[in-house]
């Protein structure tokens, strides 16, 4: 049997290679910073609880995504609302960013929200985790070829938006 | 058969990084092709930085201290189950009475929490006004003095198991939690209960009783002492 050392280590790892990535998830699918936070909390808590049942280590990623995504499913089962409020908590990075690439990045972070989950959620897995296409396939349950239809369609959103206010130059109307 | 230029677009579209030999092939075959997967790279990149967001400073501390929690151990179940219903057979007179007091409380926390808990955690963002506070609490014949009263981020009236109480949301290090205040009804002090993921830490105030309700990762009990401070009850000796 694990010790309670090794098992606390085994924790602390997970919860040291994956949380960012986890709120990161977390916070583009729900939009809400303290939502997001008690999500990835939630999900860390159930995975000290059935740490155990975790026999392979390389799927710890996947694992605690499914954890967080039906953690996140039955928050909204009891319809707690959803807000909306990533400019609060995106950090301006220290790379100075010319006005107009500044609007497209906050274009696209609002894109993203704008996204049907269809869209959103297999894009997010694969640019926030790094999965390829059948990993997501099998974490949402999809086939392979419908993921990457999904994902070609979520970028074209995206760049029909960007495109959009290269046409009108008001950002303000796109969303 | 070599791929068209739809097909590679499309391939792209879904994955630009993609390095399988086909795809490397058709990139190499056309200029055009060079031109729609350096694009699609370009694209990537700003999508990759727009994603990039930081957790709270706190967050990764926070999921450390989850595992100084006691385990859960699935394999006592059973035995734990069976015991408890020999212990039930033996003693249902004596403990039915108390149990049914003890349930009714906690029956009251599930419910009540379950109705609207999460979401006025979710709502309350900004402090409320003293002055709210003690309109509420001196209707309940009440106060809520220091440090208590400078953690309120939400209030309101709410159903008890016996009469109207209120219903707070307070800021503390460990996040927010809840507190109900029940001013006609006695509790188990000292109590911890368990509902829904949720537990709460249960005390009786001079007059009436208090809930602290937060999420297993929290302490909840730590605002004992400060709802012992701040929380008067029973002004008008009622």
């Amino acid at each position: 049997m694990t010790s309670n050392t090794e098992r606390t280590n085994r924790f602390n790892e997970l919860a040291e290679a994956y949380s960012t990535d986890l709120y990161r998830y977390a916070m583009w699918i729900c939009g809400n910073d303290a939502l997001a936070k008690d999500l990835v909390q939630e999900t860390f808590l159930r995975a000290w609880r059935a740490l155990d049942s975790l026999k392979d280590v390389g799927a710890a990623k996947s694992w605690l995504i499914t954890i967080l995504r039906r953690e996140y499913a039955r928050t909204f089962e009891r319809k707690v609302p959803k807000f909306t409020d990533v400019d609060k908590v995106v950090v301006v990075d220290d790379e100075e960013l010319e006005p107009e690439e500044q609007t497209e990045r906050d274009m696209l972070r609002q894109g993203i929200l704008k996204l049907e989950p269809k869209y959103r959620d297999p894009l997010l897995l694969q640019v926030v985790f790094g999965h390829s296409c059948a990993e997501i396939s099998e974490q949402l349950g999809t086939s392979k070829s419908a993921v990457m239809t999904q994902l070609f369609r979520a970028r074209e959103k995206l760049k029909t938006q960007l495109q959009k206010d290269g046409v009108t130059g008001n950002v303000h109307e796109l969303f | 058969m070599s791929m068209n230029f739809s097909e590679f677009k499309k391939l792209i579209g879904a994955d630009p990084w993609n390095r399988d030999p086909e795809t490397l092939r058709a990139r190499n075959s056309a200029p055009e092709f060079e031109k729609a997967a350096t694009e699609a790279e370009a694209f990537e990149e700003k999508l990759q930085s727009a994603l990039q967001i930081q957790p709270p400073v706190d967050l990764l501390a926070e999921i450390r201290g989850i595992s100084q929690q006691p385990i859960q151990q699935r394999s006592w179940m059973p035995l734990a189950l069976a015991a408890s219903l020999l212990i039930a057979v033996g003693a249902v007179g004596m403990v039915w009475k108390q149990a049914r007091q003890g349930d009714s409380v906690e029956s009251y926390l599930a419910d009540h929490y379950s109705t609207d808990g999460p979401a006025l955690v979710a709502q309350a963002t900004d402090l409320v006004a003293q002055q709210d506070v003690y309109n509420i609490m001196a209707s309940l014949n009440a106060t809520v003095d220091q440090p208590l009263s400078d953690r309120i981020k939400f209030i309101k009236f709410c159903p008890t198991p016996e009469g109207r109480g209120a219903h707070m949301v307070v800021s503390t290090s460990q996040g927010p939690m809840t507190i109900i205040f029940m001013p006609k009804t006695q509790v188990t002090d000292g109590e911890m209960v368990s509902f829904d993921q949720m537990h709460a830490f249960l005390l009786n105030l001079e007059h009436g009783s208090a809930a602290v309700i937060g999420k297993q990762s929290q302490s909840v009990e730590s605002l004992e002492a400060v709802l012992r401070e701040s929380l008067k009850t029973g002004l008008l000796g009622a």
